[in-house]
């Protein structure tokens, strides 16, 4: 057996059931599929049977993480955890969620590529793993706490440098918009309930080993380099938002914050961003201000420094110090989150007494964070929110919940964006308290389903992003037109694929962008400038699988694909090029696995697919196209009635799209007319024993 | 104005060559403050580094040689006029051509500073241009300023390109028409200003 570096070598495995622990190694079985999501899918394709629940003790969570998590590889902080998805809708299907901070690193310096637990213990328990010494230990004076105080207890056990994966009360009370949180605020949506109908409250991991990189030193020092030399800011935004010396273009719409005078305001002393020369590698984390980015400059002042995963420099985290946050609400004055996380709270209101982005703004941040973050509350991507708000204003809420119960909550507050409303509902979700916390904490599909309401009119309303099976969009025709459609179609919950979305908004001129694209995807064609979106080409179809194929790389290899690929880069001197074989160059030199770009794809391709087979076994069709694919109908509608293809609009074109998803099947070779993956395409994905079960099921075109 | 020691530029004449290399350094030293050097600040320092004599107001013949000297083998050093066709250098290894351009056009009419900037933004992304901007570094406009210059060049024919367009949030960006159409601009603020924060 070949020695490999990067993994660890070793999959915990553990039933609560029996309350027995083992391990297998992963290099056996799991090699070809690399980590992440791979080993997620593997393990759920073997087994667990396509008719299993969320919530049926024989249902699997795996927490996995990819053999370049624990590295010096920029952006590797991710764990992939893979499941049946509980808001999945209507029936629950394969998914995954990610979560960053300083889990996956732990985990693999304790000796572990994975964890896969399975059965249901007869109480609340929580996983302790101090490098090779695992236990089962009582979680019973834990259950109730929530996220932070769970992991104090726990790292009070484990020592302070210990990560903690936990539940809140959300989670414990199966509630499905749940999520698991470590490293305060750091978190993976949608699984909290499944750990909590396993009785599972945490998990905590120390680990003090090592994990070998297989290539010389030097030649990885060099790659390291290489890789943050192209780095960006968030989301691999590749110019600044105001003009700079050093830089040629710039892009008001940019997260790369840094200026001079922009002040981390918190700080002590106050510290100035500056200029960020981006070949001054040991400036990128302050790059970056997500804070500022969605709060506005009101954020500056509030801003103590960046913080995130491990061997990530982005730093995409952004800690605020809100004094009077704590003075008004009795909360801490500290508080950390990036995006829908930061503004959990603030989503929920229309308005603010003084604006989007004032200081009510940021208080009601600091309130969500505060609540949601140790309920350990999910936002399905803010779907929760959008969904809130329409069922309130269109009055929908008024007529579902009973007089008593809709009187009970302070709707004047709400309507005057008074952040203290929030006090009164997260916590309601949370316990499952009421008609209105049971049905929104359901998550959209069985919301809708409980209410008796029609998935149509979600359908149609483009102001609730809503996409389908209970989830929204992510980076759908607003972001990369058909690109972004067929991404969209392809999972059981939001796409959670950055990769397009990273390159149409690096920031860079079209005309560099299509340069660039030309190189990657084969032809200037495949990006168009933003709402100006031109006919479906085989180079946009290009474009998708890359897009999805490396989404998937990254969650199995342990990298942040919101932050990946790296394709564009600031560097003026490459003419703005990253490197597309950056994936391939990590692993091969970590594991000494030597894997060019193609095969990485393969790879890729592999695990893909698998996640394909997963869905068709699950819905027992291979009528993907017409099942699964589908696409809302607010996508084909503008409000001002602008006709597809012309400027100004993401308004698409049926025929057009349906063109779309014909290139998309055929660059994937599948089946055009089911959208199913074909005997042949398993086979060269080296998924013959996947194919055959299907065939024998009659779920192969 | 001469050198210190008269001479011609080779070698056997140090004072020139140093000339050239003081010549170089604040070039490279303003611009690496994010500012563009000036004749005048290039004859200061020679001035006082005693490697020139003379009024430093004259504009000498010595210095087109130094800076032509210097030029040789360090193709980073650029020159750029402004609108009177004034000299100012910088160099291409700290700062960009676009950002030294816009340098220059700060010194100058504030009317043709907000007008190539919204002509290159509407023109080169394409985008339209937030209003607000320009009140931050590098441009450290207030807002009436701005809005006094919007006023001026909306009776300017010069400047019947420009137009404005507000967004949802209430943000103002301005625009080039002879770019982008009011439509299409007013989509793309209302994208950059509203849209992507709302599809994070």
């Amino acid at each position: 057996m070949p020695s490999f570096g990067g993994w660890a070598g070793k999959i915990l495995r553990v039933d609560l059931s029996t309350r027995r622990t083992w391990t297998e190694g992963t290099i056996e079985r799991y090699q070809d599929y690399l980590g992440g999501t791979g080993i997620g899918y593997k393990v759920l394709w073997d087994e667990v049977p396509g008719d299993t629940r969320p919530f049926d003790p024989a249902n699997k969570i795996i927490f996995a993480v990819g053999p370049l998590a624990g590295t010096g590889a920029p952006c590797n902080g991710r764990t992939a955890i893979t499941t049946l998805w509980p808001t999945c809708w209507p029936k629950p299907l394969v998914a995954t969620g990610h979560m960053g901070g300083q889990f996956a690193a732990e985990l693999k310096y304790a000796g572990y590529d994975a964890i896969v637990v399975e059965g249901k213990a007869d109480s609340p328990v929580w996983l302790s793993i101090a490098d090779q010494r695992v236990e089962i230990v009582d979680a019973r004076p834990l259950w109730g706490q929530g996220i932070r105080r769970t992991t104090i207890e726990i790292s009070q056990m484990l020592g302070p440098e210990a990560a903690v994966a936990a539940i809140g009360q959300a989670g414990e009370n199966l509630v499905p918009m749940s999520v698991v949180m470590n490293s305060y605020s750091h978190s993976a949506g949608g699984v909290g309930a499944v750990m909590g109908s396993k009785n599972l409250k945490a998990i905590g991991v120390r680990g003090t080993g090592s994990l070998r990189v297989a290539g010389p030193k030097e030649e990885w020092e060099r790659l390291v380099k290489l890789h943050l030399s192209m780095l960006g800011a968030n989301n691999q935004h590749v110019v600044p938002d105001s003009p700079q010396p050093w830089a040629e273009y710039y892009d008001p719409g940019s997260r790369w914050k840094a200026a001079p005078g922009r002040k981390w305001g918190a700080a002590a002393p106050a510290i100035d961003t500056g200029t960020c020369d981006p070949h001054n590698l040991n400036r990128i984390a302050y790059r970056s201000n997500n804070a500022a980015f969605y709060l506005g400059d009101v954020a500056w002042k509030y801003t103590v420094r960046g913080n995130g995963c491990t061997g990530c420099p982005i730093r995409c985290h952004t800690m605020i110090k809100v004094p009077s946050a704590a003075a008004k609400y009795g909360i801490s004055e500290m508080g950390q989150n990036t995006c829908g996380g930061l503004n959990f709270g603030r989503s929920f209101f229309r308005t603010f007494p003084d604006g989007p982005r004032g200081e009510t703004a940021v208080e009601a941040c600091m309130v969500g964070m505060h609540l949601a973050d140790d309920l350990g509350l999910w936002c399905n991507y803010s779907q929760l929110q959008r969904d809130f708000q329409k069922l309130y204003y269109d009055g929908i809420m008024r007529s579902q919940v009973g007089a008593e119960e809709f009187k009970s909550y302070s709707w004047n507050k709400y309507e005057k964006g008074d952040p203290s409303f929030l006090f009164e509902l997260l916590p309601r979700i949370a316990m499952k308290q009421g008609e209105l916390g049971t049905a929104v904490g359901l998550g959209t599909g069985y919301m809708l389903q409980r209410w008796s309401l029609s998935e149509e009119g979600w359908k149609r309303d483009a102001n609730l992003q809503y996409w389908k099976l209970g989830h929204p969009k992510h980076h759908a025709n607003e972001d990369a037109g058909q690109c972004g459609v067929i991404i969209n179609t392809q999972y059981n919950r939001d796409a959670q694929c950055h990769s397009h979305a990273n390159f149409t908004r690096n920031g860079l001129p079209i005309a560099v962008q299509k340069r660039l694209a030309a190189e990657i995807w084969g032809s200037p064609d495949a990006v168009d400038p933003v709402k100006a979106y031109t006919p479906m080409n085989p180079s946009k179809a290009r474009m998708a699988k890359w897009a999805l194929l490396r989404k998937e790389l990254h969650d199995s290899l342990s990298l942040c694909n919101w932050m990946g690929p790296w394709v564009a880069s600031p560097l003026k001197e490459r003419g703005y090029k990253g490197d597309d074989s950056i994936e391939s160059l990590l692993y091969s030199l970590v594991t000494g696995d030597r894997k060019s770009r193609e095969e990485m794809d393969l790879t890729a391709e592999r695990i893909f697919l698998l996640h394909r087979a997963l869905t068709i076994r699950g819905m027992g069709t291979r009528e993907m196209r017409a099942r699964h694919d589908s696409i809302p109908e607010w996508v084909f509608e503008d409000p001002e009635g602008k006709a597809a293809f012309t400027k100004g609009t993401n308004r698409m074109d049926r025929d057009d799209i349906a063109l779309a998803m014909d290139l998309f099947y055929e660059e994937m070779s599948w089946d055009k007319a089911t959208g199913a993956p074909t005997l042949a395409a398993y086979q060269r994905a080296g998924l013959a024993h996947v194919a055959r079960e299907l065939g024998e099921k009659g779920l192969l075109p | 104005m001469t050198p210190v020691q008269d001479g011609g530029r080779d070698g056997e004449y140090p004072q020139w060559e140093a000339a050239s290399q003081a010549a170089i350094q604040v070039i490279r030293n303003r611009s690496g403050q994010g500012q563009l050097a000036t004749e005048e600040d290039i004859l200061d320092e020679l001035v006082a580094l005693n490697l020139l004599e003379g009024t430093p107001g004259d504009m000498p013949s010595a210095l087109t040689e130094i800076l032509s000297t210097a030029a040789e083998g360090n193709g980073d050093l650029k020159e750029i006029q402004d609108q009177e066709g004034r000299k100012r250098y910088y160099s291409s290894q700290l700062m960009t051509e676009t950002y030294a351009r816009l340098l220059v056009r700060k010194e100058g009419d504030p009317l043709r500073l907000i007008a190539e900037i919204v002509r290159e933004n509407s023109s080169l992304y394409p985008r339209p241009f937030p209003l607000g901007a320009f009140e931050r570094s590098p441009f450290d406009m207030t807002r009436d300023e701005i809005l006094q210059c919007l006023n001026q060049m909306a009776s300017l024919e010069a400047y019947r390109d420009i137009a404005r367009t507000t967004t949802s949030a209430g943000n103002a960006f301005l625009y080039s028409t002879s770019y982008l159409d009011p439509d299409y601009a007013a989509t793309l603020a209302e994208w950059i200003d509203v849209g992507q924060y709302d599809n994070p």
